[in-house]
């Protein structure tokens, strides 16, 4: 089976972004790139499917020249090749990043395509569904579980209030959210072997974005309120205020 | 006749998802300084739970319909309005996304807010979950967005004044085959949707202890539900889908109470937008402080039964 990966360059969870000025733009330099975390699972789905079945495994992603470093850790953890979708920027715009990516996805000739069900920087969570509609295939995304049985696919996902399953045949396209399962870590000898494996460097122009973003801003900061030692009186106290001075009623 | 401003209905057996309201108040809102007619689709014969929206416009045949049909015959339904609107549920979310592809348009999703200023309207979107507030104006037709639940008020308009009609379209052959694993586990609320979120970290120590929490969720009555940090939901002591902050899932309840939660930063960006934040905790440096309204600094196996019966005995 040759499935793709669609993996996105993301800032680490742990960064406080800053802004610019104007407000206009995430300050990246002192950013911390890692692959989108629900991305890194989807990875780690199709690795384990074709260690078991047979296959090859291609991660592709989309942005500046920095991704090639998101898709070097995708060739550690075990990809067989990458393919570097380069643009100038990072599309803010799931209907831009699909669009980009379906020549390759068709000609490629993938039976299935995986990707994270969101990312955790712009977190629209719309890809695979976009992906599917524009290449005609079926598609279901915050995917738990997943098994392939032939060209047959069941998977599982969490809706509100209750579980869904779904059978698709392939080719598909499948959003795979983290709990699925913790990905690999790279071993020092896949590392020193994804040096050698091929990332294949592909000039797309960005359609342009009908999603204007105006303005950022950081959301206002919360300050500590009442701090309290617990002693008597104080679990009362504290239900008291959070009843006539949060004005929260049960 | 399609109305222009359109919430497109969240359902769960044959009723309407209270969420659905909160998208009502921003079509209401919209159709007020644009001068447009507003009304609500049910992908359904007979769903209850809308008896006082004005327009309702129910779509037949998509009861049993598997995303994709719905998706692709919602599309045709819609395609002449001028927004298009709906609650970011997992259904949701995928539903509006699928249509965005169709109709070849962007779709600000999982938005938090809005904004409405001299007939332009403007979405406010959570980035890096939610340390970065984006607004994002859309300049394709039809304007398309998701609201998380719980960003916007509820829309009550009136009693049983619904103008309903019936349209049916014909659906496309489905791509792939939906059944339900768990029908609708309905004991406890999702978090995403519950007013009070009672929540649990590594300071619980284990599963077995979980009681407390369920007492205190107990003593707050059917609005709460229960929640978890990552280490909890990564140890296997909680359902994953409890796991709250930025690799899991973002929430915004009236009450959120954090017990044995040290406060990391991607636990914090997805509770930052609760209106009122409790935390428990033995540790007085614990960063969850620096968040909280109210703080209590002890042995949560002591202050967590204390405040269950606190809250009890204000019922």
């Amino acid at each position: 089976m040759k499935i793709a990966v669609c993996i996105k360059q993301t800032a680490d969870t742990e960064t406080v972004p800053g802004l610019d000025a104007d407000g206009t733009r995430v300050l990246t330099d002192d950013i911390t790139w890692i692959i989108n975390p629900h991305d890194e699972s989807a990875l780690e789905v199709a690795l384990r499917q074709v260690e078991e079945y047979g296959g090859s495994v291609t991660v592709l992603a989309l942005g500046p020249q920095r991704v090639q470093k998101a898709l070097r850790e995708g060739l550690a953890m075990g990809a067989d090749r990458a393919i570097h979708l380069r643009c100038e920027r990072m599309p803010n715009d799931a209907r831009v990043t699909a669009r980009a990516l379906k020549p390759i996805l068709e000609s490629e000739g993938f039976d299935l395509v995986l990707a994270g069900q969101v990312s955790v920087d712009n977190g629209g969570g719309q890809l695979p569904q976009r992906l599917g509609v524009l290449l005609g295939w079926p598609s279901v995304s915050a995917v738990e579980g997943l098994e392939v049985d032939g060209r047959k696919l069941t998977a599982q996902r969490p809706v509100e209030g209750g579980r869904e399953q779904h059978e698709l045949n392939l080719p598909a396209v499948i959003g795979i959210n983290r709990r699925i399962g913790e990905p690999r870590y790279p071993s020092f000898r896949n590392i020193m072997k994804a040096k050698r494996k091929p990332v294949i460097a592909i000039e797309v122009t960005l359609e342009p974005s009908q999603l204007v973003c105006e303005q950022l801003r950081l959301p206002p900061q919360k300050t500590a309120g009442q701090i309290m030692t617990y002693g008597p009186g104080v679990a009362d106290r504290v239900a008291h205020l959070i009843r006539s001075e949060a004005g929260i009623v049960w | 006749m399609i109305p222009r401003i359109v919430v497109l209905a969240d359902t769960a057996a044959q009723v309407v998802r209270p969420v659905t309201r909160e998208v009502c108040t921003a079509a209401q809102r919209i159709a007020d300084a644009v001068d447009l007619p507003w009304g609500v689709i049910v992908p359904a014969a007979s769903v209850t739970g809308l008896e006082d929206i004005p327009t309702v416009v129910r779509v037949d045949t998509l009861a049993e319909a598997v995303p994709d049909v719905r998706a692709s015959a919602l599309t045709e339904v819609c395609r002449e309005c001028a927004y298009v609107m709906m609650a970011h549920t997992t259904g949701g979310g995928d539903l509006m996304a699928r249509m965005a592809q169709h109709l070849d348009v962007p779709l600000a999703a999982d938005c938090v807010g809005l904004t409405v200023e001299d007939q332009q309207v403007r979405f406010v979107r959570a980035l890096y979950g939610g340390k970065v507030l984006s607004t994002v104006r859309i300049t394709a037709r039809p304007i398309m967005a998701t609201f998380r639940p719980r960003s916007l008020p509820s829309l009550f308009v009136g009693e049983n004044c619904a103008v309903t009609q019936t349209v049916s379209v014909e659906l496309a052959t489905p791509l792939s085959t939906v059944s339900q694993v768990a029908e609708a586990v309905r004991d406890r609320l999702d978090v995403t949707e519950a007013d009070i979120v009672i929540s649990g970290g590594r300071g619980m120590q284990g599963p077995e202890q979980w009681g407390v929490l369920e007492e205190l969720a107990a003593a707050f009555g059917p609005r709460a539900t229960l929640a978890c940090s990552r280490p909890v939901s990564d140890n296997g002591w909680r359902p994953r889908n409890e796991h709250v902050g930025q690799t899991g899932r973002a929430i915004s309840p009236d009450l959120y109470i954090a017990c044995g939660i040290s406060g990391a930063i991607q636990h914090v960006a997805g509770i930052a937008r609760s209106r009122c934040i409790v935390a428990i905790n033995k540790d007085p440096d614990a960063p969850i402080f620096k968040v909280a309204d109210y703080g209590i600094v002890g042995d949560l196996f002591d202050v967590v039964p204390a405040l269950t019966a606190a809250i009890r005995q204000l019922r």
